[in-house]
């Protein structure tokens, strides 16, 4: 394998006063005001769901999963649009970081959060998407 | 700091994205499946849907690399009617067309290169089209969407000079002429 192929892409975001990276590859798009419609008895993390491009999406809001402090004054607030195998989801993030690039020597395995896979040499915690969402206790379902 | 380029490598199997990794487990969220890119089938057709004047349209989707929200275009001295002036689009130099004249409707785009060019309206998009000459632009007054439909769907253009409408999509509100992007162009 080259060394150009074990590059990898990072799309960076802040989520309270750190900096957290998902790969390039899983981004749709970045949207700048999202109201999403709140949905009945969905998980505290779930804001609720927006329509996009025809389909109903929902928006999870990473900073209810996450260590929260405060963000850089100069974050923008957005929802990325991000896949998880064929679904799709958007994550409420507190700014957007850029786009960054890291070869694997930049790599370094374990987090000091859960659902953060490594950390980069540069402070960029790359999230395990799909660990960090699924399986999550759904709430007690009220009997009709 | 040191370590096994393979345990990073197993990590980075979980960070980066595979269209088909599972998607388990995500139950408590409402489904969004990614249906926009689904392959379309054997003989069905993706075209975009757009509206010029009072009119409808649709072009093949394949054809549209980027539709772009209008904006004000560099003008070109004595430029002929479809040509409105051109767009630098990453360094490419794009003519954007006026597509009216050649459906035969009146021309709805405002003055939109040069000193005394107006604010496009909201609703308004350049289609960025593939051609064989490269890039260019078709100014449409809105963008409806991208519509599926099997080769059965569509319908022969009714009577008269048919021109570049390669066939009629029927749609809820009546109907849609398909037209061919390089015969808007010429």
């Amino acid at each position: 394998m080259s060394a150009e192929s074990q590059a990898v892409e990072v799309c960076a975001f802040w989520v309270g006063d750190a900096v957290y990276g998902i790969d390039v590859a899983r981004v749709d798009e970045i949207l700048p005001r999202v109201v999403p419609l709140p949905i009945d008895q969905a998980p505290a993390h779930v804001e609720g769901v927006v329509h996009v491009h025809g389909t109903a999406v929902p928006i999870v809001d990473l900073r209810r999963l996450l260590p929260v402090g405060s963000p850089p004054r100069t974050a923008k607030p957005k929802v990325i649009l991000a896949r998880i195998g064929r679904r799709r989801v958007g994550l409420r993030v507190d700014g957007m970081a850029g786009v960054r690039r890291y070869t694997l020597a930049d790599i370094h395995p374990g987090g000091p959060v859960p659902g953060v896979l490594a950390v980069t040499a540069d402070e960029c915690r790359l999230l395990d998407l799909r660990g960090l969402l699924a399986d999550r206790a759904a709430p007690p379902r009220v009997p009709l | 700091m040191s370590q096994e380029p393979s345990s990073v490598e197993a990590l980075l199997a979980r960070f980066r994205y595979r269209p088909d990794e599972d998607s388990g487990g995500l139950g408590e969220l409402p489904t969004s499946t990614v249906e926009a890119d689904r392959e379309p089938g054997v003989d069905e057709l993706q075209l975009l849907t757009f509206g010029v004047g009072r009119g409808e349209y649709a072009v093949a989707l394949g054809m549209v690399t980027e539709i772009l929200r209008a904006r004000s275009l560099t003008e070109i001295p004595r430029a002929r009617p479809p040509l409105l002036g051109v767009l630098n689009l990453r360094g490419i130099i794009t003519p954007v067309y006026d597509p009216s004249l050649r459906l035969g409707l009146p021309s709805t785009v405002p003055p939109c290169a040069g000193p005394d060019c107006e604010h496009p309206p909201r609703p308004a998009r350049i289609l960025v089209v593939r051609t064989a000459l490269g890039p260019a632009g078709l100014w449409v007054d809105r963008v409806r969407g991208v519509q599926r439909v099997r080769g059965g769907g569509l319908e022969r253009p009714r009577g008269g000079p048919t021109g570049g409408v390669v066939g009629v999509l029927p749609t809820m509100e009546g109907s849609c002429s398909v037209v061919d992007p390089e015969w808007l162009l010429r």
